[in-house]
């Protein structure tokens, strides 16, 4: 799952990350940061379900970090789509396809956010969302 | 006289039923479902008119313009809207735009495609012009702003629309290719194709009885008129296309869309609909016409050859293209569409909606289609160097099994860098080159066979050094050998060998 953690001023310096890391065991990868003394953002993925999800957001909420889940990965923009289709075959985790009425249809969980859908659409309709490129 | 042949309605009757409020009127897509079931002939009776849809990438479009004149005056001799350059070679303040044009500060996110879709939602433009100057035309620069309001006319003529049909793309080389075609996957990592099939209005009238000069259409959610046969027509390989013009200013930017393909160029999605009169059977038999009845052959666009000239893959239907999926080499591979069906679709529709309406008449053709018609390639008469003048000929080459540091020591020895590897019967099996062994003998292997580059880069004979050029350049490579039919090895050519030939070419002069 990818999140977006937002470090407020009083606890950026802190290693909160490493520590979760160190006390999870968790494989959590930075895909984005922007830090600095102010305010830090951070989106990561925590490759992990259930309780060990849990426990790990627990963990940075308790530290002062705002957690959002990132549910969205690509933006289709509507008004620019024909639907015509050249993004399709491209996608390797066919997350892209025609619904019956042959409108371009996504799935998120299919997606693996690697792009190659976004310069495959001649109308500049897809855009990779922050933080969800890797 | 051939039953089909028989007169079952004229245009003319068609236009009064119109007129009356009671012409029947069926998309494609409902044609061919009534006459799946109730038969042809029926169909044929019953129907007046099928109307047809098609949204592609049009690229031999572009749009006449005229700016008006200034105070005081300029003869416009370059001239650029959005930074897209507009051709002036004709009178002061006339120009032509075409939509695969590129802006010369955004390169292929922007074009003359994408300045004709701002034109006709109405956008600003920034129209800028150049001029030597004259008695009558003292003016020499002019900057403005301009929307399509301010133009006097702006007549969309496109020289090659709605092409019949079109070769589906796949990919056999081993990297990604962006096209025309669009994105092409690697080892035939996926295939794309574009065309309407049994939406497009030439499949619906496969031999040319109702379309012609003359014949109106709904182009770019305008009205339009067909002017003749398009560029490359060629009718007799079901390769048809059209000539087409119409008014701007009238036009929808819904059907008139800009659009880049990446790393390619720009271009303009058209969409266009003709309604097809069943005038006879075999009218109504055509406009019938099913997806899994109109052929499309898959080219390779790995081979960088005239596009007749690229190997054929396989021969599918528009119908096993559409369902999303088609089997090369025993394997499942992906395909989509370039061109929208749910436009075609949606044109076929409004199309109907206007006929019913009594908004739109149909036309006789005041001058039938050519019928006959072949393509003939661009033959280069000056002479282009080929790879067999540049490349050598005596190839220092080595086995598998050779050592490392043997085959460094051939390399020194020849001021070499590129080291073929071939079996015992001269076939090319790897290549090595001297930064392949220098790191080899850095990390103590042995063997040429373990370090060396399987899936070689190679150059034909017969090839002329510009293609040979940009495939290394795509490669990040510097040298590539030369192979026969069987894999042999019979001379290399290196960028070493094509810029010395460069350089003599210009002392010469
Ligand atoms: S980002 Fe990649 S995986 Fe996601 S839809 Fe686009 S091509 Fe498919
Ligand atoms: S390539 Fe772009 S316009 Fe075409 S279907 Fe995909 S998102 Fe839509």
């Amino acid at each position: 799952m990818r999140v977006r953690l937002i470090y407020s001023p009083d606890v950026v310096e802190k290693p909160i990350l490493a520590e979760v890391i160190s006390k999870t065991g968790l494989l959590i990868n930075i895909l984005e940061a922007k830090v600095n003394a102010q305010k830090g953002e951070l989106v990561v993925s925590i490759p992990s379900s259930g309780e060990k999800l849990e426990e790990a957001i627990a963990m940075f909420r308790r530290a002062g970090v705002k957690v959002e889940e990132i549910k969205e990965t690509l933006k289709i923009d509507q008004e620019k789509c024909t639907s015509c289709g050249a993004c399709i075959s491209p996608c390797p985790t066919q997350a892209l396809q025609f619904s019956s009425d042959w409108t371009l249809k996504y799935e998120e969980e299919k997606c693996v956010a690697c792009g190659t859908c976004v310069n495959a659409c001649p109308f500049g309709a897809l855009t990779l969302l922050e933080g969800s490129e890797g | 006289m051939n039953k089909g042949d028989r007169r079952i309605r004229s245009v003319k009757e068609i236009n009064e039923k119109i007129k009356r409020g009671d012409a029947v009127v069926l998309t494609a897509e409902e044609m061919i479902k009534l006459a799946e079931s109730s038969g042809v002939k029926a169909a044929a009776k019953e129907v007046d008119i099928v109307t047809t849809g098609t949204f592609g990438a049009m690229c031999s479009s572009g749009v006449f313009l005229n700016f008006g004149h200034s105070d005081p005056p300029i003869k416009m001799t370059k001239c650029w809207l959005n930074d897209v350059p507009v051709y002036k070679g004709l009178a002061a303040v006339d120009g032509y735009l075409g939509a695969a044009a590129l802006s010369e500060t955004r390169g292929f996110e922007y074009g003359g495609g994408h300045v004709i879709e701002d034109l006709v939602s109405g956008k600003e433009i920034e129209l800028r012009a150049e001029s030597y100057g004259a008695d009558c035309y003292p003016r020499r620069h002019i900057e403005t702003t301009i929307t399509i309001d301010d133009l006097n006319q702006a007549i969309l003529v496109n020289p090659r629309n709605c092409y019949q049909r079109y070769d589906a793309a796949t990919n056999s080389s081993d990297r990604i290719l962006y096209t025309y075609m669009g994105t092409l996957l690697p080892n035939y990592g996926n295939v794309t194709f574009t065309g309407a099939g049994q939406l497009n209005p030439l499949c619906k009238d496969w031999n040319y009885e109702t379309i012609g000069i003359g014949t109106r259409i709904f182009l770019g959610g305008g009205v339009g008129y067909v002017i003749g046969e398009g560029t490359q027509h060629n009718p007799q390989s079901g390769f048809g296309t059209l000539m087409v013009r119409g008014d701007l200013k009238r036009m929808n930017s819904r059907y008139l869309r800009g659009a880049s393909f990446y790393k390619y160029g720009v271009t303009l999605y058209v969409g266009i609909g003709i309604p097809i009169p069943i005038i006879n059977e075999r009218v109504a038999k055509t406009a019938t016409l099913r997806d899994d009845q109109i052929i499309v052959e898959i080219r390779d666009y790995g081979v960088p050859s005239r596009p007749d000239r690229r190997p054929v893959i396989k021969r599918v239907t528009y119908a096993d293209l559409r369902s999303g999926k088609v089997y090369i080499n025993g394997k499942e591979v992906p395909s989509s569409s370039l061109s929208s069906y749910k436009m075609a679709r949606e044109i076929a529709e409004v199309l109907k909606k206007w006929i019913l309406e009594g908004l739109f008449f149909l036309t006789e053709p005041v001058e039938p289609l050519p019928r006959k018609g072949r393509l003939k390639p661009l033959r280069v008469r000056r002479k282009e160097p080929t790879v067999r003048e540049l490349m050598r000929r005596e190839v220092v080459t080595a086995k598998p099994d050779e050592k490392v540091e043997e085959a460094a020591r051939k390399l020194i020895v020849k001021g070499i860098d590129h080291l073929p590897v071939i079996a015992e019967d001269g076939r090319l099996v790897g290549i090595v080159t001297s930064w392949d062994l220098a790191r080899a003998i850095a990390e103590r292997r042995r063997f040429l066979s373990e370090i060396m580059t399987r899936r070689v880069v190679t150059a034909r004979e017969d090839e002329t050094i510009d293609a040979v050029a940009w495939r290394m350049a795509q490669h990040s490579i510097s040298g590539v050998p030369v192979v026969d039919e069987e894999k042999k090895v019979i001379g290399i050519i290196t960028t070493d060998d094509i810029s010395k030939r460069l350089v003599e070419g210009r002392s010469r002069v």
